[in-house]
């Protein structure tokens, strides 16, 4: 009845390698796997071109992608090699730049054709290795009789760990392309329709990988118990927070304890939104849990946003307020540093183990929950009532907002807005996907004001805090950090006061006859 | 971008010499290349062994920009391309004043083919009637190789009043001295009096007549593939270096 989507091919459609003759019509695809060793493949003649192979060369190999997956999910693979990276894209040429370094930051690579083609990964996210080896890598060419280079290739063959891939990367020369495409129709037969798509790396060097899905897609039938989709949401949320920390202690990047704390507090949505489910005793302790769960990690978290600031702070203020920022931020540095350390012992101590494998335990299914009134109900008629409550009184709070209205009202209803929008993320599989995602659309203007809003006056609020809180001795530091934080608090405030006056356009803007109608279609309750 | 034309009315006196190693030494210097082999005969295209194209011998191939840049061919050398020989001048007068022209269409579908040159080397014909002159227009240096006696000296007399009369600007000649014998008095007394009477015009690099160079035929690929080293390659490794600088090229 229920499953949770975690297999490639449910993640990925089209995930099932495509086959070479397809590729083949991408013109731009220039590599392949093989089958054969590059040896006998090269023994003879290939449409009357003398095979010509250099000597290998052998370099150690990488095969990187981010936390998330997004180059394997995109169709593209990320190799390392010794003294540089090579992209394989499913539906591009491939790419190579030269890499002094060990960056592990994309932001961070020299600037090259790989850094541009990688632009649209996430900044803060870092590149990890997901295996490694040794790798030996041949060049060779397609000659004519005058001995000129019609084609060239190079052969890459990867040992790694978990398995091992060959393949070969063919180079178009500008004026003969013919020969290219005799190479290339050669090697399709000899590798015996072996396809040309990064999946088959994956498939080979990591074959036992993971993915990791930060928003796991929970699938449920319409009539399901709705303690029982509550219960596989959390279990699910659990499992990405877990997935996250070795990620946070090894401090590889911020964003492994921003997922942490996103699923943990998700998990709290659920049991605050999901009201009936479980037990009113059961919600309160459950709560009070997951609170715990999540207060260590708030320090940590607010510094990381702060040092996220940085480069804005810095632009903000004239550059005779730079010493005070430059004291602040020396500040954030050296407390992030005890921050993580407490952090890390708390993961690896046996109180936080025990109470995550009891919660593992606790929702691995419903026969230890309490339930509540509403456990029996069918979910898709539950999540239903739920997201058109929701949507209904973000309309009333909305509709009596003008620019007068004090803060806190404003305040509540981004705290609505964000929980309608959670509502209709966790029942999404319940509805129609697509319907979902524009409603979500929808309200996304009026969040994102909202959102700022907020960002602003919480920073300003903690940016007083850290000058309340810095103890100094040196009174002439103190007065400089003082001079820069109030004058980043007027900016913050401006700022502040500028989103909150968008407030009511935004939320007109939400509030449309066409929206309304939208909502109501999909959430109204059906009065036969 | 920067066009140079390798050129002199005289046969047999250097210019493909020139023109297939300077191409050569610019691309090696990272300097997007395009070489033109001008001349039917087609040296630089068999010194870089690419086969002349008999596609470019149809009258109506240059109709349409894609056909230009189609007839463009790799070298085996990084940043270096060759366009072969047998382009009616015609056509090549379209090429360049397209190549110059840098909004043009021809120029974006080279960059489009990630092949957006930086400087682009003619290999010219021993002739000047049937060459045309807006082919010394565009170009913004045109070299010209002398070997160092009485009858050069009167053929360089000769192209220099050529540009004269025709209304060019005779600064863009830049002359050198090629095959020198070191050997021979009379060399030394010619390019004595001729530096005399150009002064600073003639490049201080000469080329010295040497096998290495001469081998350039039986090794089908530039001289600093094969004598990077010896005299051959040291002379157009100068050459190209003071060229470079003269005409801003790094
Ligand atoms: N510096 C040199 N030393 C020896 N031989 C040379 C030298 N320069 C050119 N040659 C040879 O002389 C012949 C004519 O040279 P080439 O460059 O083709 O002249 P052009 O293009 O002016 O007709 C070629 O066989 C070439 O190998
Ligand atoms: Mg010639």
């Amino acid at each position: 009845m229920l499953t949770l989507a975690n297999s490639y091919e449910a993640l990925w459609p089209g995930f099932e390698a495509r086959k070479g003759a397809e590729l083949a019509r991408h013109d731009t695809v220039d590599f392949m796997i093989l089958a054969d060793s590059p040896q006998t493949l090269f023994a003879e003649q290939v449409a009357k071109l003398q095979p010509q192979l250099e000597e290998d060369v052998k370099t150690g190999f990488a095969l990187l992608d981010n936390f998330d997956g997004d180059l394997r999910q995109s169709g593209r693979a990320l190799l390392w090699m010794g003294d540089g990276l090579l992209l394989l894209d499913d539906r591009a040429a491939s790419l190579f730049q030269a890499l002094p370094g060990n960056q592990r930051f994309v932001a961070d690579l020299p600037d090259g054709p790989v850094k541009n083609a990688l632009a649209d990964l996430p900044d803060l996210r870092c590149l990890l290795e997901l295996t490694s080896g040794s790798l030996s890598r041949r060049n060779g060419a397609l000659v004519d009789d005058e001995g000129k280079t019609r084609t060239r290739f190079t052969l890459l063959e990867l040992h790694g760990t978990d398995g091992n891939v060959m393949l070969v990367q063919t180079e178009k020369l500008r004026g003969y392309e013919k020969a290219h495409g005799q190479l290339q129709a050669y090697l399709l037969a000899a590798a015996d329709g072996g396809s040309g798509a990064t999946a088959h790396i994956y498939h080979a060097l990591v074959p036992d990988h993971l993915p990791y899905i930060a928003k796991p897609k929970t699938v449920f039938a319409p009539d399901e118990k709705a303690v029982v989709a509550a219960t596989h949401v959390i279990s699910a949320y659990l499992a990405v927070a877990q997935r996250n920390e070795e990620g946070i202690i090894a401090d590889l990047d911020t964003e492994f304890l921003h997922d942490y704390r996103v699923a943990l507090r998700k998990i709290r949505s659920v049991l605050s939104l999901f009201r009936g489910v479980y037990s009113d005793s059961q919600t309160v302790a459950l709560k009070r849990s997951f609170s715990e769960l999540m207060a260590p990690t708030g320090r940590l978290r607010d510094i990381d946003v702060y040092l996220m600031e940085r480069d804005d702070y810095y632009r903000l203020l004239p550059e005779s307020l730079h010493g005070g920022l430059e004291e602040m931020f020396g500040r954030f540095q050296k407390s992030r540093k005890s921050e993580l350390r407490k952090l890390t012992r708390r993961f690896e101590g046996q109180a936080y183990a025990r109470q995550m494998t009891s919660l593992q335990a606790l929702f691995s299914d419903t026969s230890r929950l309490h339930m509540g009134p509403a456990a029996e109900r069918p979910v898709h008629e539950y999540a239903r009532e739920l997201i058109w409550k929701r949507y209904r009184k973000v309309c009333k709070m909305g509709r009596a907002i003008d620019d007068n209205t004090p803060d806190e009202l404003v305040h509540e209803l981004r705290i609505n807005c964000k929980k309608l929008r959670y509502l209709m993320e966790f029942f999404a599989p319940l509805f129609s996907r697509k319907e979902v995602k524009a409603r979500i659309n929808d309200l996304k203007g009026l969040q994102d004001n909202l959102g700022l809003f907020n960002d602003y006056s919480v920073q300003q609020v903690a940016l007083q805090e850290v000058l309340d809180r810095a103890k100094m001795s040196d009174r002439g530091k103190k007065l400089d950090m003082a001079k820069s934080v109030g004058a980043l608090i007027a900016i913050l405030h401006q700022r502040q006061l500028d989103e909150r006056a968008r407030v009511t356009r935004s939320f007109a803007e939400f509030d449309s006859a066409a929206v309304q109608d939208s909502f109501r279609n999909q959430f109204q309750k059906v009065t036969a | 971008m920067k066009i140079i034309a390798c050129y002199s009315n005289k046969g047999g006196v250097g210019k493909s010499a020139a023109a297939v190693n300077l191409a050569h030494a610019a691309a090696s210097a990272g300097v997007n290349t395009l070489l033109c082999d001008l001349d039917p005969q087609g040296a630089s295209g068999f010194y870089y062994r690419v086969k002349p194209s008999k596609k470019l011998q149809d009258d109506r191939f240059f109709t349409d920009v894609k056909k230009f840049t189609n007839a463009i061919k790799a070298s085996d050398y990084p940043n270096l391309d060759i366009l072969p020989a047998n382009m009616s001048y015609r056509d090549f007068d379209v090429f360049l004043s397209r190549m110059k022209n840098s909004r043009s269409r021809l120029k974006k579908a080279l960059k489009s083919v990630d092949a957006d040159y930086d400087l682009i080397i003619l290999d010219c014909p021993p002739n000047l009637s049937t060459l045309s002159e807006n082919v010394f227009r565009a170009a913004d240096a045109i070299l010209v190789p002398v070997v160092p006696t009485t009858l050069s000296e009167r053929t360089f007399e000769q192209i220099t009043e050529f540009f004269r009369d025709e209304g060019l600007s005779d600064k863009k000649l830049v002359p050198f001295f090629s095959m020198v014998q070191r050997q021979k008095t009379l060399h030394g007394e010619t390019m004595a009096r001729m530096r005399e009477t150009y002064g600073k015009r003639f490049l201080d690099a000469f080329i010295p007549f040497t096998t290495d160079i001469e081998r350039m035929g039986a090794h089908r690929a530039p001289v600093a593939t094969y004598a990077a080293r010896k005299t051959g390659g040291r002379a157009y490794d100068a050459f190209w270096q003071e060229l470079s600088s003269r005409l801003k090229l790094t």
